[in-house]
């Protein structure tokens, strides 16, 4: 099984001339099935979906393994009262899957973003329960798991029960050093 | 206690001066995240412009007089199935299960008038025991306890987080 060191894995803007490499995750229902958008059956579709939502986000970067996109990964600020917190989500091509590539890119994302906002204390991940493959990415990457929360979000229309993990800006893994 | 003589209500104009009398209180605002009010003029004005205007905030009422507040409110479009509940009573009436009573008449009332909404949640502080013990009391679930979780009076809180579902039967 291949596997990749640190230094292979990076973060840039994504771009639509990713096209052909994100139509991959985003064409592909293993990958669908616990996201919020549904399968995209054509490359426009996926464009405009990219252009609509992705590109104009405070924080959303494609995650590359020698310069190969291979999934993508954000971080949406609250706003007001709660900015101190922010919600991370992520996707990896399943081709990809297994190699550790989505926790070293958590690991990035949230160091950047402590450093970027200052404000920011707190980055939280939800995860439906049934997703035990994106649970065990969080704990590696040094995330707690904090609890349950039931019927929490829809997922395909269905209440879904979800895990709530967060990392603080105070937590030993945290690495303010770490090349993003 | 006598329970019958707890209400609920949307809140009136003429409430001001009573709603005074427990918003103006800083140990009852503490745990909330608006700030005491000041004034008559500042209460009317809270009831024209917020609370009457809320998807749902009613007065918990003592013989009719307003002495609290339920507040429940149903997040934005995806998310609407979820619902934040707030609360708050004068000082004088609290341990005496008068929140309790109040929260156990409101969840029915709001389950049928949102009818997409599944879940209740509510979000108290670790210092708030009395909170916590209310929606313990009303037969909520204690999921969680999320750290540095939102601001409140200018310092970042840890919070507990209950949920209460609309399967759920409320404790006797």
């Amino acid at each position: 099984m291949e596997r990749y060191s640190d230094s292979d894995i990076t973060l840039r803007p994504l771009d639509i001339s990713d096209a052909d490499d994100f139509m991959k995750w985003y064409s592909d229902e293993k990958v669908s099935k616990f996201c919020s958008w549904d399968t995209f059956t054509s490359k426009e579709a996926a464009i405009e979906y990219v252009v609509d939502n992705v590109i104009p986000h405070p924080w959303h970067k494609a995650i590359c393994v020698s310069g190969r996109t291979v999934g993508s990964i954000s971080v949406s600020p609250f706003h007001g009262m709660d900015k101190c917190r922010a919600e991370l989500g992520y996707v990896v091509a399943s081709d990809y899957w297994g190699k550790g590539i989505a926790t070293r890119a958590v690991k990035m994302a949230a160091n950047a973003v402590f450093v970027e906002w200052g404000e920011l204390e707190r980055v939280e991940a939800v995860v439906a329960v049934e997703n035990t493959a994106s649970q065990r990415v969080l704990e590696k990457a040094g995330f707690m798991r904090e609890g349950v929360l039931r019927k929490y979000f829809l997922l395909k229309g269905r209440p879904t029960d979800a895990v709530i993990f967060s990392l603080l800006s105070t937590d030993p893994h945290v690495n303010y050093f770490m090349d993003a | 206690m006598d329970y019958t003589r707890i209400s609920l209500r949307p809140f009136r104009p003429s409430d001001a001066e009573d709603f005074l009398a427990w918003a103006g209180d800083d140990k009852v605002t503490r745990y909330l995240r608006w700030n005491t009010i000041t004034s008559g003029e500042e209460a009317l004005i809270y009831i024209q412009q917020v609370a009457i205007p809320h998807p749902w905030r009613q007065s918990i009422c003592l013989d009719d007089c307003s002495i609290g507040y339920i507040s429940i409110k149903p997040e934005s479009s995806n998310d609407r199935h979820r619902a934040h509940v707030g609360y708050a009573i004068g000082s004088d009436y609290w341990g005496q299960g008068i929140v309790t009573a109040a929260m156990k008449i409101a969840i029915p009332i709001v389950f049928e008038k949102f009818p997409s909404l599944l879940r209740l949640e509510g979000l108290v502080e670790e210092e708030n025991v009395g909170s916590q013990k209310v929606l313990e009391k009303v037969g909520f679930t204690k999921e969680g306890f999320l750290r540095k979780y939102g601001f409140n009076k200018g310092e970042i809180r840890d919070m507990f987080i209950y949920s209460f579902l609309k399967t759920d039967k409320i404790a006797s």
